[in-house]
């Protein structure tokens, strides 16, 4: 008897969960970020512009009448982990929407496996041309390219009449882009390539490389680099006496904890930013003081991006009224607006060609836009003294 | 029935079972499959040098990373078909086998596993450099892949063919002999057996299949670089695998490859943060524990046959 | 592009720098080179134990604003003890074993231990921020970090090699790493030895670890480079050749610095491959004599 209570229960709450899930069930979005590992540091203001975007578009009553959850894992940095979670995250988690990982070399693995289970991949932290090279239909660009990081470095350096410079990069997919994109600006615009070399990932001593760059003794030092090579090679600069009139770094030179991390040493280098807080993009001041209130800090360009991508997949799925890939690709690729990050529109391949980049300069503990003229915040302090003379 | 027959055929069952499961499998199931093929052809080839001869190849995965550069870039640059490319990785891997086999196999001991361990490191860091041709440290990105069904056919012909080749070689004079060099080279030398040779031998085979493994996991994982396809941890993955089931024996690698697989995929899925660590634990635990494999001891206590 | 003209003042630049890298070598390759002469175990996980020293550098410093040179003193005991613990569980079993148990036991360890860091510690990039810059020799720049720790290993070393030739359990360590036989014969505890020898490598590797954390960045993969290129250092000095370890730590750091004037950092550890196979195959007791 006792059985047949319990067994009326189960069908009774099986019969309640079938009837109440597919109108309430959530709608699974996946991705993996690199929260530990050689790109955490962007990495995390990357899932805290996902996590942002989740927030608001449940406070606006969720997509397509649906709840949105999140499923974020870690891939440490490292794109064949990354590859395993978008397996997983696909085949096992059944999310219906998956968004890019933090940076070119992930994204370049982990949307392989997208395109073998033809879900869009809204790719908001992969910046490499050659990503978009492959063909691939289901992948969606968010931010400028790379070979684009530095133009601003190289135009203030033809306006002051620099004439040398010196190029240094991550072996990795969009540092090397970065560098090579530097250099062919340089070349066009009549600065000499003096010095071109690239170092493997996790490389942590760069006195060599640096040694043979101070006896070239050029005007500009450019690295493709990202947080923690950016942050060593600045310091190894100062140790080896390292002095150019002007040093520029493509990811890394934007953050906070740059300044933080490296103190004085930090003063007079550029870095190039894909957005900044003082530009004039639409929504951007509300954006800045929700993400302020969410984190208690200030967002960076990979928090903009993250949440400007994550934003316009939303708003595509809205127009699409549907999960189907084909449909929001169509639905994306016809897609113009500007969010809070900035402009956003496409090509056929899914090829960002709106976004503008700037490049700010580290002033007085503070991020100082430079470059373009037309939004600079300030002068660039030039030319960056000698390490002896600071 | 006899157990020789009654053997035979929980093979032919288990062969058939594996023959037919695409058509019933999710493509979860398929893919996992291949991966367990893929270790079972790695280990396999460990087995070759290692188990037999007692020479510890500690950078065994460099033959799996050639491979897979091979494979990549014929598909990618030649157009070659993936079967095809797949299978010309053996090429570069029996060569690179015997340009580094001819010198260091004279070193004795830990040596050789340390010039082993640095080629690995070489091989890296050259495809890295001449990225003109490989890409360097982005890799190369094959077209993604519309079935994995051939590849999970191909990889299992592998893996069989590794096995139906260690139970030749344990069949044979070349096997005992391979086995006099693991238990006393200098005493295999003095009874005139030219250890210098059969030790390339086995080395060059050993070679052969995990460059074949590599390309077809170039196009099944449509993407390659440098430090996708030369880990140390892949090394030590068929090194360990080889050691659980019981390295020197016929079905040691396929056994522990199994299991193993088995053991990874569930520890991963439930405790993605530390299944590392527990790999750690694995390995000191096999080592310190069961040093002889699962076969080894049943061998011991059951006076199984040799060839199993 | 990357033909660039080799000047004097560079070349004198890559020395010294070579040079100062060769030192902590020295060190990190002694502390290796001991534990192989005594028990011919290659210890995989020397670099995950450089890993827990520099760690605890950087704590030490982080948390309670410690001098990082005066954390030596609390690095060396640490490490001294996981070594000594390392070697009474696990090692102790596989010193007769065929090499095989060995190097994946020492793997085995080192992973675990890595991953466990990991997981405590997560995998971020983190630095000691204690001296920076450089003295200027002239055109020479002498960065400060690399200087001071250059010349604390170097008293670390000459420390070590004191113990090694004017104490008694010094000399029974190398008694023992002569020949173990005898050693066991007349009298030395060997099991003892073993257990002093593992966590005097232990320490070596862990203030190897404290030096490396104000130069490069502190992570739980740190110490990985660092077990080939000890290797390399015993297999150029001499296996069991203790003098021989420290000329081979120079002498790495040299050629490294020197191969990269010439060409990329990738290729330079190539360079050092080639070479460790022809010495091993030419000389294999070294370049500066050891035991076969």
């Amino acid at each position: 008897m006792k059985r047949h209570w319990f067994g009326a229960l189960l069908v009774a709450a099986m019969v309640a969960g079938l009837a109440t899930s597919p109108a309430a069930q959530e709608l699974k979005v996946g991705a993996s970020i690199s929260l530990t590992g050689t790109y955490a540091k962007p990495g995390k203001y990357t899932q805290e512009g996902y996590l942002l975007c989740e927030k608001e578009i449940n406070d606006k009553g969720g997509l397509l009448g649906r709840k949105v959850r999140f499923i974020i894992y870690d891939d440490k940095s490292e794109p064949p982990t990354a590859i395993k979670l978008y397996e997983k995250l696909i085949t096992e988690d059944k999310v219906e929407l998956v968004l890019g990982p933090y940076s070119s070399p992930v994204t370049n693995a982990a949307s392989t496996v997208s395109e073998k289970y033809k879900k869009l991949m809204m790719a908001t932290l992969a910046a490499t041309t050659s990503i978009w090279e492959r063909g691939f239909k289901y992948l969606v660009m968010t931010i400028s390219p790379a070979e684009v990081y530095l133009e601003g470095l190289v135009d203030l350096a033809v306006e002051r009449g620099l004439k040398t410079i010196a190029v240094i990069n991550e072996d990795t997919l969009f540092s090397k882009a970065a560098a090579k994109g530097t250099i062919e600006l340089a070349k066009k615009k009549g600065v000499q390539v003096v010095f071109h070399e690239a170092y493997p990932k996790g490389t942590t001593d760069f006195s060599a490389l640096l040694i043979k760059i101070k006896s070239l003794n050029p005007d500009v030092i450019a690295a493709g680099s990202y947080f923690d090579d950016a942050v060593a090679t600045t310091r190894q600069m100062k140790e080896l006496d390292v002095n150019p009139r002007m040093y520029g770094v493509t990811v890394g030179g934007d953050l906070p904890e740059f300044y933080q991390l490296l103190g004085k040493t930090a003063e007079f280098v550029y870095g190039s930013s894909q957005w900044e807080k003082s530009l004039p993009y639409p929504g951007i001041k509300e954006f800045v003081a929700n993400y302020e209130k969410m984190w208690n800090r200030e967002p960076v360009y990979h928090s903009a991006a993250a949440y400007g991508g994550c934003q316009i997949y939303a708003e595509a799925v809205r127009r699409a009224n549907s999960l189907d890939s084909d449909k929001l690709r169509e639905q994306l690729l016809k897609l113009k607006v500007s969010t809070a990050f900035g402009d956003y529109q496409v090509d056929e391949r899914g090829f960002q060609i709106a976004h503008k980049m700037v490049l700010h300069q580290w002033q007085d503990g503070k991020k100082v836009t430079v470059w373009p003229a037309a939004v600079a915040e300030g002068k660039p302090l030039y030319p960056t003294p000698p390490w002896q003379r600071r | 029935m006899s157990p020789m027959v009654g053997a035979l055929s929980l093979l032919l069952v288990i062969l058939a079972g594996l023959a037919v499961l695409p058509f019933f499998g999710s493509g979860y199931v398929v893919s996992f499959s291949i991966q367990v093929f893929m270790w079972m052809a790695l280990a396999g080839s460990w087995n070759l040098i290692s188990g037999f001869t007692g020479y510890v190849s500690f950078g065994h995965v460099a033959f799996f990373g050639v491979g897979a550069y091979t494979g990549a870039l014929l598909i990618t640059k030649a157009g070659w078909h993936w079967l095809l490319a797949g299978l010309a990785g053996s090429l570069p891997a029996a060569a690179l086998a015997l340009v580094i086999g001819y010198p260091c196999l004279r070193l004795k001991g830990p040596y050789f596993a340390i010039a082993m361990l640095g080629l690995n490191e070489v091989v890296r860091a050259l495809v890295s450099y001449f990225e003109g041709f490989t890409g360097g440290g982005s890799g190369v990105s094959l077209p993604p892949i519309l079935s994995i069904v051939p590849v999970y056919y191909a990889m299992g012909a592998v893996a069989m063919a590794v096995t139906l080749l260690t139970y030749r070689i344990i069949t044979c004079q070349f096997g005992l002999r391979l086995l006099s060099i693991r238990e006393d080279e200098m005493a295999a030398e003095v009874m005139g057996i030219n250890t210098a040779r059969l030790k390339l031998y086995a080395f060059l085979l050993s070679a052969v299949f995990p460059g074949i493994v590599g390309g077809f996991y170039a196009w099944y994982a449509s993407h390659v670089e440098p430090l996708s396809v030369f880990p140390l941890l892949t090394t030590i993955t068929m090194i360990i695998m080889c050691l659980f089931g019981g390295k020197g024996t016929v079905f040691g690698p396929v056994l522990g490859a199994g299991l193993l697989s088995v053991f990874q995929e569930l520890v991963w899925a439930r405790f993605l943060f530390v299944h590392q660590a527990i790999f750690g634990a694995l390995i000191v635990g096999v080592v310190l524990l069961m040093p002889r494999g699962i076969l080894g001891v049943l061998q011991e206590r059951y006076r199984l046959p040799r060839t199993i | 592009m990357t033909s660039v003209q080799i000047t004097g003042t560079m070349l004198f630049q890559l020395v010294v720098s070579g040079l100062l890298a060769g030192g902590l070598y020295a060190l990190v390759a002694l502390g290796l080179s001991l534990i192989f002469g005594v028990m011919r175990v290659i210890n995989i996980a020397h670099g995950t134990l450089l890993m827990l020293g520099a760690y605890t550098t950087y704590w030490l410093f982080a948390l309670a604003g410690m001098n990082p040179f005066v954390s030596l003193v609390v690095s060396i005991p640490i490490l001294f003890v996981v070594g000594a613990i390392l070697q009474k569980l696990f090692v102790h079993r596989v010193v007769n074993a065929p090499e095989l148990s060995s190097l994946l036991l020492t793997f085995g360890i080192s992973i675990f231990i890595a991953n466990v860091a990991m997981l405590a510690w997560s995998a971020d990039y983190r630095s000691v921020e204690f001296l920076t810059g450089s003295f200027l020799l002239g055109p020479i720049a002498l960065s400060k970090p690399r200087l001071v720790s250059f010349c604390v290993a170097l008293a670390l070393t000459g420390l070590a090699f004191v113990f090694l030739h004017r104490t008694k359990t010094g000399k029974a360590i190398r008694a023992t790493s002569q020949h173990r036989d005898v050693a066991q014969v007349c009298g030395i505890n060997v099991r003892r030895i073993d257990l002093i020898t593992f966590g005097l490598g232990a320490a070596l590797a862990g203030a190897g670890g404290s030096l490396v954390s104000v130069m490069f960045a502190v992570y739980p993969e740190m110490g990985q480079v660092y077990v080939f290129k000890s290797f390399l250092v015993i297999v150029l000095g001499g296996a069991g050749n203790y003098p021989g370890a420290f000329f081979g730590g120079l002498l790495l750091g040299l050629v490294e610095g020197l191969a990269s004037l010439f060409l990329t950092a990738q290729l330079s550890e190539v360079i050092a491959y080639i070479l460790l196979v022809i010495v091993l195959l030419v000389r294999p007791t070294g370049l500066l004599g050891g035991r076969a």
